[in-house]
């Protein structure tokens, strides 16, 4: 990278099932308000605005536009302004985007908004059908849920991973959820609850997958001299990339490990210098849309040997008091307005890191680690955060 | 600026009213192919890509998914822009002066699978502007009219920016249409929305476009046609179009004089040697020609009558024909830098301006038409 990069500034939204209490600039608006606060910086400190989010879950095509006024201030307008779109890993692209504008030398602080209202769909799993090879795949239900549900059944049957494995995670998820005021769902489950819950897509029961939901996110990026000058806790990008696999679901070899994320974990650890994830990394942010995707993510970004992931589940070095927490927001698995979801994940890794993320705040964070996935399991994004300078 | 960013490859299919043997990003594979062939280089010496363009448009969510893949993606860090082809352009250059990546694909594509008049309307808010009907080309004519109307600009100076890129576009193989139209075809030829008639308007072609971006060490060893990246910028304006004048393209405006500053240019009329211009429709030409201060306000027609635009004049604009001949909503501003490039390295054959060697290409990246678009100015020159 030609030059250091640091987030500055996040802002977070109450995510819900339907946010009718605010319009969708609104719901902008309040994203990029709290990230401006965050940063204690004005609209006029802005140079320039990368906007995520999935189109076809707002019922508006091209949301951006309604709610550009809300990104950049009616009186601010004629800035620099992108659009990326990426799917589930929309926001972590978005955040990526941000990455380069500043890197580039360009732009000196950034604002990265993502959003997405889910409610306003009628149901999403009808939509991501449509991602789907309308002659090949679409008609035999391809969404996002059916990939997962192979997943599982591919980790079950190559690893032994079992559904109470899987309601391990669930109930970890949940708990932590309780911590963070912007989550979607706030509810205690424990182990046995979630085994009783409605089996959606066997072996993923309605508490393994997570909600659709309203809600957006901000995060100002900055340029080394305006990021000391703006915040005394910046957290600095030590390495980040995203991959892009191939596409009909039919021609994967593999669901039981992620050979993708693997492959993007490798690249990314290695331009931030990280030897040994789980010894160098306090905590991780990654995209748990369903739980046994946590069990995978664990060892395509080398926190457990293939097969292995369950261990640290089973063992808790994955929970708020353990070796390495994992989703200590209660993650996607609680909240998921899907194109701002990726740019959750950056944004908590880097409260983690400023030490802001309050009861849900890990103890001595020093490196943090944000995730997404998208496209039918075949996008990733990696962000790797610190508070030293790379 | 750390980098020197140059275009070493670029391709594009013919263009046409349909291919009905080829889905949508197939048209994109066509084009990278083309722009691989053209830089003699293979998928696997591209660093990354990035597609772009709408997916609502596409009728495809995470489009993303299929075009990425069809440019050489696969397993390479690559990303999608919701904009316009330009606009990944102008994220490529990001990534290479940022020092993450030596060569970056672009892609983008224009297909008639979608009514973009009823996509377009979803973009305006669903309680007030979305119910009278507004999209793309009614939010352009109201924009138009408003034009006119405070400059006195008739609807026969609109008509004759038709009668020139028509003109030109008769000239260009790759051109969607070929036959050139008369002032008065274009004034007889029906309303769409007042002030415009359908020959103001473009057509909806089909078709792909590519071109490759490489570091300057990269390019030099790559090509010895070299056209260097001299200043790019972008920028979007308000949406709400009664919040705002619109005789003015403030975004394009703002864009055209940032990316004059990183070029050096001060009189871009004396400097730039041909220019490519997104018109979405023939007034916005002239609107066009006023922001990027080659013209006074309300003076853009004397362009033409001066015949200074023209394919002979002192800034021949849209030599190509322009969107009135050819125009791939998703990837009429990627084609006008693609044009613009060939100008540069001689390569327009019977539309190419003698002895190019400094040249604009814009973009208009909107899929609302005049809410809120997104203007990118790129200076090109030779090398």
């Amino acid at each position: 990278m030609g030059r250091r990069v640091a987030i500055v500034g996040v802002g977070l939204t109450k995510c819900s099932s339907h946010r009718r209490d605010v319009t969708y600039p609104e719901l902008m608006h309040e994203a990029v308000g709290n990230a401006l606060a965050d940063a204690n910086i004005g609209f006029d400190q802005i140079d320039a605005v990368v906007y995520g989010s999935m189109d076809p879950f707002d019922g508006v095509f091209a949301p951006e536009r309604w709610n550009v006024d809300a990104c950049v201030s009616a009186g601010f307008l004629n800035k620099p302004f992108m659009k990326i779109t990426t799917g589930g890993t929309t926001g972590g692209s978005t955040a990526l985007g941000g990455y380069y504008h500043v890197g580039s030398g360009m732009f000196d602080v950034v604002l990265a908004v993502a959003s997405q209202r889910v409610g306003e769909t009628l149901e999403a799993q009808l939509v991501l059908n449509t991602a789907i090879d309308p002659i090949y795949e679409r008609w035999i239900g391809g969404g996002a849920i059916t990939v997962a549900a192979n997943q599982a059944v591919h980790h079950f049957h190559y690893y032994g991973t079992t559904e109470e494995d899987l309601a391990m995670v669930a109930a970890k998820n949940y708990a932590n959820a309780l911590n963070n005021p912007y989550a979607h769902l706030q509810r205690h489950l424990t182990v046995e609850d979630a085994l009783r819950s409605r089996m959606l897509s066997w072996p993923l029961r309605l508490s393994d997958c997570c909600p659709s939901s309203d809600g957006a996110c901000a995060i100002i990026l900055a340029s080394e001299e305006r990021a000391r000058k703006i915040t005394k806790t910046p957290a600095w990008v030590r390495g980040a990339g995203q991959i892009t696999d191939n596409y009909n679901v039919g021609d994967r070899l593999w669901f039981h490990d992620w050979d993708s994320l693997a492959m993007l974990a490798r690249r990314v650890y290695k331009q931030a210098k990280i030897s040994d994830p789980m010894a160098e990394i306090q905590v991780a942010e990654p995209y748990v849309a369903f739980t046994v995707q946590e069990i995978i993510e664990y060892e395509a970004l080398g926190f457990a040997e293939p097969g292995r992931g369950v261990e640290l589940i089973r063992k808790g070095v994955t929970a708020m008091d353990g070796k390495l927490p994992v989703c200590p927001s209660g993650g996607t698995l609680c909240s998921n307005p899907i194109g701002a979801t990726g740019l959750v994940r950056v944004a908590e890794a880097a409260l983690q890191v400023m030490d802001k993320a309050d009861k849900r705040q890990v103890p001595n964070v020093k490196t943090a680690l944000a995730h997404s996935w998208g496209a039918a399991i075949g996008f990733h994004t990696m962000m790797i955060l610190d508070k030293e300078a790379p | 600026m750390a980098r020197r960013v140059a275009i070493v490859g670029v391709g594009q299919t013919l263009h046409e009213e349909y291919k009905n043997d080829r889905l949508y990003w197939e048209l994109d594979y066509d084009a990278a192919k083309l722009a691989l062939e053209d830089a003699a280089l293979d998928k696997g010496q591209i660093d990354t890509v990035i597609a772009s363009g709408w997916d609502a448009v596409d009728g495809r969510t995470i489009s993303d998914m299929h075009t990425c893949m069809a440019i050489g993606g696969y397993l390479k860090d690559s990303s999608h822009v919701g904009e316009d082809g330009i606009m990944a352009l102008a994220y490529a250059y990001l990534r290479i002066v940022s020092g993450q990546f030596d060569t970056v694909l672009v892609a983008g594509h224009g297909h008639r699978e979608a009514s973009f008049d009823r996509v377009s309307n979803a973009v305006f808010d669903p309680l007030f502007t979305r119910p009278v009907g507004a999209n793309h080309i009614t939010s352009l004519a109201m924009q138009a009219s408003v034009y006119a109307h405070r400059y006195g600009v008739g609807q026969e100076a609109a008509a004759e920016v038709v009668v020139k890129n028509r003109a030109n576009g008769a000239r260009n193989p790759y051109a969607h249409l070929q036959t050139p139209v008369t002032t008065d075809e274009v004034l007889n030829s029906g309303w769409v929305a007042s002030p415009l008639h359908a020959l103001d308007c473009p057509p909806e072609s089909v078709g792909g476009v590519a071109m490759i971006l490489a570091t300057e060490e990269g390019a030099k060893r790559i090509t010895d046609k070299l056209v260097w990246i001299k200043g790019i910028s972008w920028a979007i304006e308000s949406y709400y179009l009664g919040a705002k004048d619109l005789s003015q393209m403030p975004s394009l405006a703002a864009a055209g004089q940032r990316a004059y500053g990183m070029a050096g240019i001060k009189r871009p009329l004396e400097e730039l040697d041909v220019a490519e211009i997104h018109e979405p429709t023939s007034f916005h030409e002239l609107m066009a020609y006023e922001a990027l201060g080659l013209a006074e306000a309300g003076q853009g027609r004397r362009l033409m009558e001066e015949g200074i635009v023209g394919r002979e004049g002192k800034l021949p604009v849209n030599l190509s024909g322009g969107c009135l001949s050819t125009n791939l909503l998703g990837a009429s501003g990627l084609v006008r830098a693609a044009e613009a490039v060939l100008q540069l390295r001689g390569e327009a054959h019977g539309r190419q301006a003698a002895g190019a060697k400094l040249a604009l290409a814009h973009g208009f990246s909107s899929p609302c038409g005049a809410a809120s678009p997104t203007n990118c100015v790129v200076i090109l020159e030779r090398g």
